[in-house]
């Protein structure tokens, strides 16, 4: 715990970056309006090429400079909006230094102890072990860095370190649904933590935080806590995601990339077991796109086969066919030779 | 009665509010946050936790902040 002296220090600090974070407030009202003006002075050069393409019939430029407004417009209606998010709300006012010194008491009350690192100026609380449907993920540090305050409206001023990490089977960076390389996804509890630090409100910020890692949201989370073991391979029993998971409809399992292929005829998923290299293409084939040589049996792709006959049976078959084809030739010439033999017989015996 | 009242359900705002005299915190909240349960909140009266049926005070600070907050993916 810390005493008063020292909390006195650390909200100094807080105070000072707040008023540095005030005229950045007003920065980004100036950058969001300068942005404005540039986008409008674009789109009205771009108006002025539009008219001249028009008037010279040039249709390609006038869709060029229509896609160019288009772009710009979109732009502007962005910095309309966050120079209006800045200009609509209220400027939070300074926090005196005793409010400061209230929230760090606070702070101490609420999680029993806090942690202020004077070279890194960071301030940090640790969370209870945090278990979200029976997976444990260990204590959290919410640690707080009170440098870039100022920089909230770019950046992010804090980080979700987990303690005793047990991240997510396919992702070492996941170590909470909601936290992926020690940043939160606030979701629900962005602009209530924006507000809080604005605002000056160190113990609401570290409260809010700390229940957005008590809370699960299954719509949309990094990895959702079904699959933080993620599931084994089927066949090599590799632990890995839903998304990595390859089903092979064939025999009903999930594979991972290394144990499943595709089929190029039909461009189904099958896992290796199901599918065959055909003897003849040699193409991984699917058991749908394999059929049987109804001469010979074995077992190629329906690309290799024709009239149900394998290329080795077909082969086969014309070899018999030209064989046959040439002893009908070689009966015919003979039978000629005779004919014409026994004619010239018949010729001299009349002679 | 002026309080400062914060709310970090939502967009989580602060401002000062006028309340009867007498009026108790478990009041406040009913009033503030219709048909929603305490339980699902963290209520602190001058950053201490404080009974439903304290009576609240000229210059409280009331913060009410969900226990539950889904975070996304943003």
């Amino acid at each position: 715990m810390y005493d008063n002296k020292e909390l006195v220090k650390i909200a100094n600090r807080i105070l000072d970056v707040l008023s540095i974070l005030q005229k950045n407030r007003w920065l980004e009202i100036l950058n969001s309006l300068a942005n404005f003006s540039g986008q409008l002075k674009d789109t009205a050069s771009q108006s002025k090429k539009l008219g001249i393409s028009l008037t010279h019939n040039w249709f390609f430029a006038a869709k060029r400079c229509r896609t160019s407004i288009g772009r710009s417009l979109d732009d502007m209606q962005y910095s309309i909006q966050k120079a209006k998010q800045f200009i609509n709300v209220k400027v939070p006012e300074l926090p005196k230094l005793s409010v400061l010194i209230d929230e760090l008491n606070g702070l101490q009350l609420e999680f029993g102890n806090i942690d202020f690192n004077r070279e890194d100026n960071t301030l940090s609380v640790v969370t209870e072990p945090i278990t979200l449907e029976d997976v444990y993920l260990g204590p959290f540090r919410i640690q707080l860095n009170i440098s870039k305050l100022s920089e909230i409206y770019k950046d992010r001023a804090y980080y979700i370190i987990a303690l005793d990490p047990n991240p997510a089977a396919t992702d070492d960076s996941v170590t909470h649904p909601h936290v992926s390389s020690e940043r939160l996804c606030e979701g629900d509890g962005t602009v209530s933590i924006r507000t809080s630090l604005e605002q000056g409100r160190i113990c609401d910020f570290f409260n809010i935080s700390k229940n957005i890692l008590n809370t699960y949201s299954p719509d949309s989370p990094y990895v959702p806590l079904s699959e933080w073991d993620g599931s084994p391979c089927y066949d090599c029993g590799y632990i890995c995601s839903s998304d990595n998971h390859y089903y092979c409809s064939f025999c009903d399992h999930d594979y991972c990339e290394e144990c499943s292929s595709y089929c190029p005829k039909c461009d189904e998923t099958v896992c290796l077991g199901c599918g065959g290299q055909c003897p003849h293409c040699e193409e991984f084939t699917c058991p749908n796109c394999m059929s049987h040589c109804a001469e010979c049996g074995q077992l190629c792709c329906i690309s290799c086969l024709e009239d149900d006959l394998c290329p080795n049976c077909i082969e086969e078959k014309e070899n018999e066919n030209e064989e046959q084809q040439d002893n009908i030739t070689e009966t015919e010439t003979i039978a000629k030779s005779d004919q014409s033999k026994s004619g010239n017989t018949e010729i001299k015996l009349a002679s | 009665m002026r309080i400062l009242y914060i709310n970090n359900a939502g967009s989580g705002w602060a401002d000062y509010i006028d309340v009867p005299q007498s009026q108790t915190v478990e009041e406040l909240f009913r009033e503030k946050m219709p048909g929603r349960k305490p339980d699902d909140f963290l209520i602190r009266v001058n950053r201490q936790p404080v009974a439903k049926d304290q009576i609240l005070k000229e210059n409280d600070r009331v913060t009410i902040t969900p226990l539950k907050i889904e975070g996304a993916i943003i």
